[in-house]
């Protein structure tokens, strides 16, 4: 059998049928998959095929020795053999199909294949992540053009919400995604458009574009992933970016306001905070001001009034001593400096029926007190005797006149002159 | 002589050519004799037919997509409303689908779009704009997902999925709905300022509140503290003056004259016939 001849161990195309590590799930709801067929009808027809050979084989018994043409017929075998070896790279799966069958799935690494026309290799790259823009499209300098019929929808609420993410996403089976779905990737755009728009349906418009954002990309995600397993696409989504997540054009201006607003409250209150950092403290010193300056006064009359009286206890004694003496003394000392320091006008009483007439406003600048005349200075002072104040303007005391006495007043003007 | 085998080989291979046939894994294939079906679902492989005689059609297996146009229906408000759907559809029986559709791809999917359409037609028009965006999205889908899937195998095709992409207003109500939603944020803008305010006025309030009491109590403590000044001071002078009424009356009294009587602007006329006077005018 010169098909099991390759030196190869391991490699027997017939033996090696169990060892395709296709990580294929054959559930029962699993639609129609290749299936592992058993070989037998495969053996027969190459015995039938041999047999032919063989039969065909006899005619040549012609020109060349059989020695040259068995020779030829190795090195065609040989070549031909060798062609069924392919290599898997590391990010790749080779699907190796027999008669368009599917047989197994070959991992990275030198493989062979019995060579065409019976079996062939796809190779489909495994580890390549794949991307599905869905509400945008970014050119090759990542400036991203939006997609409106793809971005706007609707949230619960019946608000319009403008939404983008990004499904990155790589072949999970490679037999899957070669023989179960028509054109796989623009089956994954329609499920995660489909699977967005169902979540964002469901949801609030805040909720979306706030607190949620995370879970619904999460859950679009996982919606998708659901749709493509049902489908056995032999997709595998690594992840679900939202690019973007606003509220549409028209309504940006509006939406930015109320961030405005936001900021306007906490403006306001801080102004407001300000307000009350300010006044309070200012309040406080105030206060203190306050309290001190009657403390102050406190201190001020206390000690006033322990002077003056530690005084007066002094004068006491001295004046218990020898009383006449020194009230005498105290009295002319008084009136010693109450007359040294004011304007006087002494006048005889004995015509004191007389109007006499004093110009009490020249003599004096501005209201200032005069005394009434019965001052009874000199006599033994009563207390409480004080100079009661009496205005320029009402009646003077009836001053006696001496003699007509402008004179006087002259005297008066001069000795005034003269002080 | 050689070229007898030349030909021999040549016809051997080209009957042999015809005799066999590959189903490729993603199809399934239905044999012919002389334009009547004979055996249908062919597995994928190699398989042997009557040259001339059979023929061999191949569907493909796989899930077909059918995207249909977007389309207005109306809900039971009578409110429009734009639908994107798609269906995943596939090939259950080859032998029922080229009778149908005679294997055309395209005819199938104009009949499922005709389909769905009613179908989704019939299950909007009883229900509410919300319910259709929020809630029953799924299950008008899956709805229409039996009743179409029940049609659609008398054309051997199995419907796998139906799903509703896009479902939007339209453009005239999107621009009222902008309006409405701007309306709404100007509310919530408006209404934050004026808490904003609200809050800053009350916090002013406050701290005016504390402001004014803080300078009270202070009065209080300050009129406090003079009374208690004044009292001390009172206590002091009664203690003291206590000793002698009647010359801290005198004492007091003159200190009150001189400083009664200490600018050169008091004008005092004097009665020469008083004590003070008896040296300075002797008789």
């Amino acid at each position: 059998m010169a098909w099991n001849e390759p030196g190869k161990p391991g490699q027997d195309p017939w033996g090696s049928n169990s060892g395709g590590n296709s990580g294929r799930n054959d559930g029962p709801s699993a639609p129609k998959g290749p299936k592992k067929r058993n070989d037998q009808d495969l053996d027969e027809l190459l015995k039938k095929a041999q047999e032919m050979f063989g039969g065909a084989g006899n005619k040549f018994n012609g020109g060349i020795g059989n020695k040259g043409i068995g020779a030829i017929f190795l090195i065609v075998l040989v070549v031909w053999l060798l062609s069924g070896i392919y290599i898997v790279d590391t990010a790749e799966r080779g699907v190796v199909t027999r008669f368009g069958a599917f047989v197994q799935e070959t991992g990275p690494g030198p493989h062979w294949h019995i060579p065409y026309p019976i079996e062939s290799v796809q190779k489909v790259n495994v580890d390549r992540i794949r991307t599905a823009e869905i509400g945008y499209r970014s050119d090759a300098q990542n400036r991203s053009g939006s997609v409106l019929a793809e971005s706007l929808m609707l949230t619960r609420d019946e608000n319009i919400v403008d939404i983008r993410i990004a499904v990155q996403y790589r072949v999970s089976s490679a037999a899957d995604y070669l023989y179960n779905v028509r054109d796989p990737d623009a089956t994954l755009r329609m499920a995660s458009e489909s699977a967005i728009r169902e979540i964002v349906g469901k949801n609030t418009m805040d909720y979306v574009l706030t607190q949620g954002r995370n879970e619904v990309v999460a859950m679009v995600r996982e919606l998708t992933q659901r749709n493509l397993d049902a489908y056995q696409a032999g997709l595998f989504i690594t992840t679900a970016n939202l690019q973007d997540a606003q509220p549409p054009e028209q309504v940006q201006a509006a939406f930015a306001d109320v961030v405005k607003a936001r900021e306007d409250r906490e403006r306001l209150i801080n102004e407001a905070e300000a307000y009350a950092n300010r006044i309070l403290p200012e309040a406080r010193g105030q206060a203190a001001r306050i309290v001190e300056e009657a403390r102050a006064y406190r201190d001020q009359v206390v000690a006033q009034a322990q002077g003056q009286a530690s005084r007066f206890t002094s004068v006491v004694t001295e004046y218990q001593n020898a009383p006449e003496i020194m009230r005498e003394r105290l009295y002319l000392d008084a009136m010693t400096n109450v007359l040294s320091n004011t304007s006087k006008v002494l006048m005889g009483s004995e015509n004191a029926n007389n109007l006499m007439y004093l110009p009490l406003d020249k003599m004096m600048t501005g209201g200032q007190a005069s005394v009434p005349f019965n001052a009874n200075l000199g006599q033994t002072p009563q207390p409480s005797a004080t100079g009661s104040r009496v205005n320029t303007g009402s009646s003077s005391t009836s001053a006696s006149n001496t003699d007509g006495s402008p004179t006087n007043i002259r005297d008066y003007l001069r000795n005034r002159e003269l002080r | 002589m050689k070229a007898l085998l030349g030909i021999f080989i040549a016809a051997v291979l080209f009957i042999g050519s015809n005799s066999l046939f590959v189903v490729k894994e993603s199809e399934t294939g239905v044999v012919f004799r002389l334009g009547e079906i004979v055996k249908t679902d062919l597995q994928p492989g190699l398989h042997v037919k009557t040259p001339f005689i059979n023929n061999v059609r191949m569907f493909d297996q796989r899930i077909q997509t059918m995207d249909a146009t977007p389309e207005r229906y109306l809900t039971g408000e009578l409110k429009n409303l734009e639908v994107d759907s798609y269906v995943k559809w596939r090939v259950r029986n080859a032998e029922r689908f080229y009778t149908s559709m005679s294997g055309d791809y395209n005819l199938a999917n104009q009949r499922l779009s005709q389909i769905i359409k009613d179908g989704l037609r019939s299950q909007f028009g009883s229900r509410t704009v919300e319910d259709v965006i929020s809630g029953d999205r799924v299950e008008v889908a899956q709805i229409i997902t039996r009743q179409a899937g029940r049609e659609a195998e008398q054309f051997g095709i199995e419907i796998v999925d139906v799903r509703l992409k896009r479902i939007d207003l339209p453009r005239d109500i999107s621009e009222s709905v902008y309006r409405r939603m701007e309306a709404e944020r100007q509310r919530v803008a408006a209404d934050l300022r004026s808490l904003g305010a609200e809050a800053a006025e009350r916090l002013r309030a406050d701290a005016d509140r504390q402001r004014t009491v803080i300078i009270a109590n202070a009065f209080r403590e300050a009129e406090e503290t003079r009374g208690q000044g004044d009292a001390q001071a009172a206590r002091v002078f009664a203690d003291a003056y206590g000793i002698d009424k009647e010359f801290f009356s005198f004492y007091q009294s003159l200190n009150a004259y001189q400083q009664s009587f200490s600018s050169k602007s008091d004008m005092i006329i004097l009665d020469p016939n008083t004590d003070f006077f008896k040296h300075f005018n002797p008789r």
